[in-house]
């Protein structure tokens, strides 16, 4: 690539020469205005400088107005989240005051309950056993009153089947005889 | 060797010199100084810029916080266009260093003027417009996207080449060498261009009638750098999709 491609407007061979010899002296510089392009390059930072501004200024302010506003309502947010969260709390407080009353309370009760059914409980028991006793001495009168018919039921049986046998009429005439003297004897 | 007479004037306007280095001999090596002298520049005045904003660092943005703030949104916005929203957080650093690098160095070849500065030889320029600097650019490019892909894919990487039909592979092949020299010789010639055409409407006429292409010199050149990062996402997200995960891609 040794491509030397130069573009020399001085014909000058003596002021060409003097650059050279600057030229290979060092490092130097160089205060030709035109040749150093001075005048072209300040209008054009000018005009970058002037639009760059406007363009730039505006697109920066924007992004910083949108950050702002965006941590403004951000904050807003933490804020309303903040006093959202301290009021559920309050709730939250609350209703474990609640719980704990409705516990107490139904405490109180299954206590009362408990007492009630206690009382409830022993006296059916002993009514139980009275309505059992009752029952039982009741029965037994029944029952007794029962076999004392059946015994004189079948005794009567009895001496109804051993009459026919036993009984003559001597013997017929000697009871009723008594048996009259029996009602005279009563009246 | 060519000499050029422009204008047989009598008074000497100006010359314009391609090819001429500073050349530095660093152990073998002949260096071309002038592109380090502005190279070194152009990083003194990121670092610097980097530094001041971050050294003072507020809630809210304000002055050249808030201006390189803007360029980092600006090249995260980039790396995240071309390299999706999964795979670009690691690149961001590297695509931002490739675009601001660039971009400045394009600038400050535009915009500073460099010629009051003589050198013994050579003279000072965007550090862009010199070739050594693109290619090495251009390759660490090439590296970062073989890094990508094989981090990625392991060797799997290589399925890319023989993906749609064994018969590109020449062609795949060849693209690794054409994606470096694409990429280099474009940035060096739009501003080793743009710096060759504004320097011959100097000598020709001094004032004023540059100032066209001057401005529209800034403008190439910004595009230029945004170009070559572009490119560089691109080349990287391509390492790293395939052209099998591309058809299942929503």
């Amino acid at each position: 690539m040794e491509i030397f491609l130069r573009l020399a407007a001085g014909a000058t061979l003596l002021g060409s020469e003097a650059a050279e010899a600057v030229g290979k002296g060092g490092f130097g510089v160089n205060f030709d205005i035109l040749e150093t392009n001075l005048i072209n390059i300040a209008v054009v930072i000018a005009v970058v400088v002037y639009l760059g501004r406007k363009f730039l200024g505006k697109i920066l302010g924007d992004r910083t107005a949108a950050i702002e506003t965006q941590i403004k309502e951000a904050e807003q947010r933490k804020q309303s989240a903040a006093s959202a969260l301290a009021s559920q709390q309050q709730k939250l407080a609350q209703a474990q005051a609640e719980a704990a009353k409705i516990r107490a309370s139904a405490e109180e009760g299954a206590k009362s309950a408990r007492a009630a059914i206690l009382v409830k409980a022993e006296q059916d028991v002993t009514r139980m056993r009275e309505t059992a006793v009752q029952e039982l001495g009741s029965e037994q009168e029944r029952v007794i009153n029962e076999l004392r018919q059946r015994i004189a039921l079948m005794a009567m049986q009895r001496a109804e089947g051993e009459l026919p046998d036993r009984l003559n009429d001597d013997l017929q005439k000697r009871l009723v005889d008594r048996s009259i003297a029996l009602l005279g004897g009563g009246s | 060797m060519l000499n050029f007479i422009v204008a047989p004037n009598s008074f000497h306007l100006a010359s314009l010199e391609v090819g001429h280095h500073l050349y530095w001999q660093i152990g073998n090596l002949r260096v071309h100084g002038q592109v380090f002298l502005v190279s070194w520049f152009v990083i003194g005045l990121l670092v610097i810029a980097s530094l001041l904003a971050t050294r003072n660092v507020q809630r809210v943005p304000r002055g050249i916080q808030n201006l390189m703030e803007y360029a980092l949104e600006y090249v995260r916005e980039l790396s995240r266009n071309q390299l999706g929203e999964k795979d670009y957080r690691p690149w961001v650093p590297f695509i931002g260093t490739l675009f601001l690098f660039i971009f400045v160095s394009n600038w400050s070849g535009a915009l500073i003027p460099w010629k009051l500065i003589k050198l013994p030889e050579g003279e000072l320029a965007a550090p862009t417009n010199d070739i050594n600097t693109t290619v090495a650019l251009a390759l660490l490019v090439s590296l970062a996207y073989f890094y990508a892909g094989f981090s990625k894919k392991g060797l799997g990487y290589f399925a890319k080449y023989i993906q749609p039909t064994p018969i590109l592979l020449p062609i795949a092949i060849l693209e690794d060498f054409t994606k470096p020299l694409s990429l280099s010789f474009r940035l060096f010639g739009n501003i080793l261009a743009d710096e060759l055409v504004v320097a011959v409407l100097v000598l020709l006429v001094p004032l004023f009638v540059p100032l066209p292409v001057m401005l529209l010199g800034l403008f190439t050149s910004a595009i230029q750098a945004l170009v070559f990062a572009t490119l560089a996402a691109a080349y990287i997200h391509e390492a790293i999709e395939g052209h099998g995960e591309e058809e299942h891609a929503p």
